[in-house]
């Protein structure tokens, strides 16, 4: 198995970037800012299903 | 001589790293896994231990500073059934409401006809495993989580603000835990983080072990293609949980890679390629991996001794540790090997007896943490695991 494969939702992600952005209207200040944001605070979505998984 | 704490907790990290180097420390690590143990040396139920963390929390530190370890886990009963009442999950029986007061919790297996996962989902958990988790299974397994498409309710909308602030809760707690073990009693935190199995997860949390069994012979490339599409997650789980220091190991605990789960040739067909995939790419990152070989797995160790060198820390359970030494033992530090029936029934000569066997026979040249063959419950007894202790803190002097 190659590690660059990737799933229709990659590790780590939850609601994608991609498709979140699409609900906003046009950003007037920084895009890489709300972008990274919205990822990080996605990532932990993310997790907590996978501790509900694996340790729950 | 250490003459403070923090001296003391360096003394130690480094008699533990250096071991889990395969190298020859001062002496031998004691590195005991106990769960309801705590409970029952410091007086508490089993019930008190799984539900209310910080009496866990309290029996540990007890347990590691009048044991004198050098490394214990923060908390060994390791589900706190506080948190799954909050999320209604139903797959566990917890001591004081379904159990006794004074029984460990317990896993509850599911019917072979209503499994989590059914035998027709194999498609839509590899197409997107988290999506599923979400939109599938987790409305299976907690109760006030409502299916995707029906009218949501207050309940449901609970169930994840209780369980996320819960969560957070817990984790932040296991953080000064770790905390307080190094500053009140000089103990390092044996492990970090969370990795399964791929088929084990499968086999616990999805399909059940008799519904993936005989999925094994029905679809077995669903079953394969399954690991693949969730081993990637369980790496990046695990690489986000590890120890950033890369100083202690992740913890993996296996139930149904061994002899007489499965043969090895299922072994080396559906268990064993996204496993070591998944501890190939931990050891790219630098993180160690503590394989907890539960039951008899010395017919798979051919397999296993393909990681790379220092890639895990082999823990032994019912595999003969002398095999398992002259197989590995060159690659990998192991741990264990001290049988349970042996702590729970035996005396302290009986233990002396089994730790000096160990020690001769497996080492002599380092690359050997002590501990019990498999975590300590509540009827492991106190005498017998200070026998194991202190022996092998003389004994264990190189």
């Amino acid at each position: 198995m190659n590690e660059a494969e990737k799933t229709s939702r990659p590790p780590g992600v939850a609601v994608p970037w991609e498709e979140k952005v699409k609900q906003l209207p046009p950003m007037t200040g920084d895009k890489e800012l709300v972008e990274r944001v919205w990822k990080e605070t996605d990532s932990l979505g993310y997790l907590y299903i996978y501790f509900c998984l694996l340790a729950f | 001589m250490a003459t403070d704490t923090e001296q003391l907790y360096q003394q130690r990290l480094t008699r533990y790293t250096t071991a889990m180097r395969n190298e020859k420390p001062d002496r031998i690590p004691i590195r005991p896994f106990v769960a309801e143990f705590i409970a029952r040396y410091a007086g508490f139920t089993c019930q008190e231990v799984a539900h209310d963390y910080e009496k866990a929390f309290e029996a540990t530190r007890k347990c590691a500073a009048e044991f004198d370890w050098d490394a214990t886990v923060p908390n060994m009963v390791f589900v706190w059934t506080g948190l799954t009442q909050a999320i209604s999950m139903k797959y566990y029986a917890i001591p004081g409401i379904h159990l006794p007061a004074d029984r460990a919790f317990q896993y509850l297996e599911p019917p072979e006809n209503s499994a989590w996962m059914s035998e027709t989902d194999y498609d839509a958990f590899i197409e997107d495993p988290t999506g599923y988790l979400y939109n599938v299974w987790l409305p299976r397994v907690a109760e006030d989580v409502v299916p995707v498409g029906e009218p949501s309710t207050m309940r449901n909308n609970l169930s994840f603000v209780k369980g996320g602030m819960a969560m957070m809760q817990y984790f932040a707690g296991l953080d000064r835990q770790s905390g307080r073990l190094r500053t009140e009693s000089g103990t390092v935190a044996a492990i970090s983080g969370i990795l399964k199995a791929p088929f084990d997860i499968i086999a616990d949390k999805l399909r059940g072990y008799k519904g993936l069994c005989m999925d094994l012979f029905r679809q077995p490339d669903k079953v394969i293609a399954a690991c693949e599409a969730i081993a990637p997650h369980l790496l990046h789980v695990a690489t986000m949980t590890a120890d950033p220091l890369r100083q202690v190991p992740v913890g993996l605990w296996m139930h149904r890679g061994c002899m007489p789960f499965l043969s090895p040739e299922q072994f080396e067909k559906f268990y064993w390629p996204t496993l070591k995939w998944i501890l190939c790419g931990l050891h790219s990152r630098g993180i160690q991996t503590l394989f907890y070989a539960e039951g008899e797995w010395n017919p798979n160790l051919k397999y296993i001794a393909e990681l790379p060198d220092l890639s895990i820390v082999y823990h032994v359970d019912r595999g003969d540790i002398e095999e398992v030494h002259r197989a590995v033992g060159h690659k990998f530090c192991l741990s264990g090997g001290i049988p349970n029936d042996v702590l729970a029934f035996g005396t302290p000569d009986d233990v002396r007896a089994v730790c000096k066997k160990v020690i001769d026979a497996v080492a002599r040249d380092g690359g050997y943490i002590m501990d019990a063959s498999a975590i300590m419950q509540d009827d492991t007894r106190p005498e017998n695991l200070r026998a194991m202790t202190d022996f092998t803190r003389e004994y264990g002097q190189y």
